[in-house]
């Protein structure tokens, strides 16, 4: 067998397992009751083709070891194949040890029922459902290898068309909702909880076409520019308008469900930003962020909540009023975070790197076993926490419906992106920055690396207390349950899958790791699955993130050339040279 | 006239290593010394004493009529000290442009409230940070001006080198501190770098103290040359004076001398 041949049957046993784990885990089953194009492809068999498909692409790649690209065509085909009479061929096994020899495999093997046994073998015979299934790899790969010989712009056409196509069907209940809000008719394009075979052809060839378009004229932003009488500078203009207008509607055109989802998300902005400054701008790694999240969660609470011990209530005789209202203790919270952030900052500023993780770490949990805690229980109120927080008043608004609370979190959410900017591109910004790159180097320029570390962590505190606070508002309760560990490695979670350091990309971070486990939560219990999934799909193909800072995304891309220094100073590794 | 830099005694030791021994050493104003010294000698560990980023176990340091000892090494930025490093240790993933303006640090002020408000005020400190960079990128020519938006680490070896002068540069500090500078560099580039050494001193004023292993470079551009050898300071004069001193023979050729640095 040759090397190449070698690596397709690899690839192909391994694409053939990944089928199996997800036959396995009980997967496909649930998605088989999950349309696509309705009546005719569920979920299931598209996540079967596309992993399929992967392979057999994969395989046709140039290997690392600087290995030659194999005769496209025939590696994918291959690999698809083999991936798929690997499943056929233990769906054949497992079929003659049920019928066969009569053994109770669904009693070791739980998810193996009739359901997932027809699935598999297409309503067909097992032999003939193992040969339909090979066949359906051998396309697939075939398919996908054929990609390899087509130009890039096809290629990516394509695939962004097919994007577009499962994306829309796995949203179809959603957008259904939104089209239904606006009173668009789009009964063409969906069909219950998929698309119709015109949607789904409408849906490909449309993003298909416009990103042959932008193509043509040299990507999206040259194509705007294209159109007359715009020039970069209105057209930052009209896009910065557009996407306010965009914010400003879009509660009214979904459901009070996406709403409160939505407004969700822009708590993880602004928690995101405040993160971003500490990690992000100044380069300190903090895993105990959800401090200051509790802070301003429980600082307003203690103001406002009727349950406060500030007027005397608690949470089974609550007063008849908070001590404050909202707008008071914003400002009182914001200076409490400040001042944890220096009193957190202080004992680190020796620290680096891993180091700081720790501490900071153990810091968060510190806050969160303290409000928890019997002993400070007469002032928040124990594992129960402090209720009766009040609503934030704003000209006689009912702020507790979703879709008024949004436009108030979104407006600080936008004051923390100008915050982000102005810092970003400032002196103190480029303190920042040096310090991130190198703290010995950047105080010897002369940045005062405990100032500036200070600064750093008491700004991404009263950011991140600002979520705290709304959060409190938003439930009317700040209980210890809310703020675990869980929520410091998302918000981490936020800003490096947005890109470290980017602005914009804790904005898409944010809609993509909070927004999209909402999207999946008809998938249950599988939800988590397919989000760490995601998550790791994300990391591998875009390492720097979804909206790269552009410094960043250099960086990765170029490896550190300094080829004289080994020579240079062979031994130079310890202390400053 | 009073020294610059007036450094009495200087002594650092780590573990088993006397890195630095009783070296006394000073530089006056427009003047340029050359430290030279085998591998090991110590060089680097003493611009790392006077810089404030390792802190001696004996002596004491005087630098523009203040005593430094014990300073932090933003505090003696401030003071008027910069340096370069020997192993080019640039802000690799900010723009050249950038890298120079970090160098301003100390003579600006704007904080958060003057970047959230971006006042008149920080906008013209603003205009006058980057101006001063553009400036002393300038001094190299078109090599770093041409090309401000690139990141440092895009730059050729040779211009990172020189942007770590040209940083230092930003600083407006008397006295520039370069560790190595010639390293790397192919001899028209050397030849480049010792002209603009002097007109450093010339045309700008600063008062350097330089450390090389490369003779020619220390021959041309120095007034008096420091040598070093395990530590301890074994001789300082003329170029001439150090180039035939029978230990400075002595320690090159039994360390260094298969190096070729001679
Ligand atoms: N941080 C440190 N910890 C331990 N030992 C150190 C440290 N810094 C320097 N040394 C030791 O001190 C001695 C002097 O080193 P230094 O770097 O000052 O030499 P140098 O004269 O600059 O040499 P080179 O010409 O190779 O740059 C060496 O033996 C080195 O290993
Ligand atoms: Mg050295």
């Amino acid at each position: 067998m040759t090397p190449e041949l070698r690596r397709s049957v690899r690839q192909g046993l391994i694409g053939g397992a990944v089928v199996l784990y997800l036959a396995s885990v009980g997967m496909l089953v649930a998605f088989d009751a999950r349309a696509i194009i309705t009546n005719v492809v569920n979920f299931a068999t598209v996540l079967i083709v596309i992993t399929f498909a992967a392979f057999g692409y994969l395989a046709g790649r140039p290997g690392k070891g600087g290995e030659p690209a194999q005769p496209f065509l025939l590696a994918g085909a291959v690999t698809g194949a083999v991936a798929g009479a690997t499943v056929g061929v233990v769906a054949v096994l497992v079929d003659f040890l049920i019928t066969g020899l009569e053994w109770d495999v669904r009693s070791m093997w739980t998810s193996v029922s009739p359901t997932l046994m027809e699935l598999l073998s297409f309503g067909q015979s097992p032999i003939v459902g193992a040969l339909l299934m090979t066949l359906l790899g051998f396309t697939a790969g075939l398919a996908a290898g054929s990609l390899h010989l087509a130009t890039t712009i096809t290629r990516k056409v394509i695939l962004l068309g097919l994007m577009a196509f499962v994306f829309g069907a796995l949203g179809a209940p959603l957008f259904k909702v939104m089209l239904d809000g606006m009173h668009i008719p789009n009964r063409w394009l969906f069909d219950r909880d998929g698309l119709t075979i015109t949607g789904a052809i409408v849906l490909f060839a449309a993003f298909g076409l416009a990103r042959l378009g932008s193509f043509r004229v040299g990507g999206p932003r040259q194509a705007l520019l294209k159109v007359p009488g715009t020039s970069e500078k209105n057209l930052r203009w009209v896009i910065s308008v557009l996407a306010l207008l965009g914010i400003a509607v879009l509660p009214w055109i979904v459901n009070d469900f996406v709403s409160d989802v939505l407004g969700f998300v822009g708590l993880y902005i602004l928690l995101g930003l405040g993160l971003n400054i500490v990690v992000g701008f100044a380069g300190l790694l903090d895993l105990g962020y959800v401090a200051f999240y509790a802070v301003g969660a429980y600082s307003v609470a203690i103001l406002t909540a009727r349950s406060s011990y500030l007027v005397g209530g608690s949470v089974t005789a609550p007063a008849v009023a908070g001590y404050t209202n909202f707008w008071v203790a914003v400002p009182i919270t914001i200076l409490i975070a400040v001042v944890i952030g220096v009193a957190i900052g202080a004992p680190v500023l020796r620290l680096r790197g891993d180091y700081l993780a720790i501490v900071t770490l153990g810091f968060g949990e510190i806050i969160r076993t303290l409000v928890l805690s019997d002993w400070l229980k007469a002032k928040f109120g124990g594992p129960q926490g402090l209720t009766e927080v009040a609503a934030v008043p704003f000209f006689g608004l009912n702020t507790r419906d979703p879709q008024i609370l949004y436009y108030l979190i979104y407006a600080f959410a936008g004051l923390a992106l100008f915050i982000s900017y102005r810092l970003k591109t400032s002196r103190v910004g480029r303190a920042w920055a040096a310090m991130r790159e190198d703290e010995d180097i950047a105080e010897g320029m002369g940045v005062s690396v405990i100032k500036y570390k200070l600064l750093a962590f008491a700004t991404g505190a009263a950011v991140g207390s600002l979520g705290g606070a709304f959060f409190a508002a938003k439930l009317s309760v700040a209980n210890p349950g809310s703020f675990t560990l869980l929520v410091s490695i998302n918000v981490l979670a936020v800003v490096v899958l947005g890109g470290i350091g980017s602005i914009p990309g804790v904005v898409v971070g944010s809609l993509v790791l909070v927004g999209l486990p909402e999207l999946l939560r008809e998938f249950g219990e599988f939800r988590l699955h397919i989000y760490g999934a995601i998550l790791i799909a994300i990391m591998i193909l875009k390492p720097e993130g979804l909206i790269p800072d552009k410094r960043r995304a250099l960086e990765l891309h170029q490896p550190d050339h300094q080829p004289e220094k080994s020579v240079l100073s062979a031994e130079a590794t310890e202390g400053i040279q | 006239m009073s020294h610059l830099l007036d450094v009495k005694g200087l002594s650092i030791r780590f573990g088993g290593v006397q890195a630095v021994n009783k070296v006394d050493f000073h530089a006056d104003p427009g003047e340029i010394v050359g430290v030279i010294g085998p591998n090991g000698a110590g060089k680097t560990t003493l611009f790392n004493i006077i810089t404030g980023f390792y802190s001696p176990d004996e002596g004491t340091m005087i630098f523009d009529g203040h005593n430094i000892s014990g300073l932090k090494p933003n505090a003696l930025t401030r003071l008027g000290m910069a340096r370069t490093f020997q192993s080019v240790r640039l802000f690799n993933a900010m723009t050249v442009l950038e890298n120079a303006m970090v160098g301003q640090h100390t003579r600006t002020k704007a904080g958060v409230w003057g970047a959230l408000t971006r006042s008149s005020k920080t906008k013209s400190e603003e205009d006058r940070i980057r101006e001063r960079a553009r400036e002393v990128l300038a001094f190299f020519g078109d090599r770093l001006s041409g090309r401000e938006d690139a990141l440092a680490s895009d730059l050729a070896y040779a211009d990172r080198r020189r942007l770590e002068i040209a940083r230092a540069m930003a600083t407006d500090a008397k006295l520039l501190l370069l560790d190595e500078p010639a390293a790397g560099m192919n001899p028209a580039e050397k030849d480049g770098l010792i002209s603009q050494i002097g007109r450093l001193r010339s045309e700008l004023g600063y008062s350097i103290i330089l450390i090389e292993h490369d003779m020619p470079v220390i021959k041309s551009v120095s007034d008096r040359v420091v040598a070093l050898d395990h530590g301890e300071k074994i001789t300082e004069g003329t170029y001439d004076e150090v180039s035939t001193n029978k230990q400075v023979i002595e320690a090159y050729l039994g360390k260094a001398a298969e190096e070729s640095h001679l």
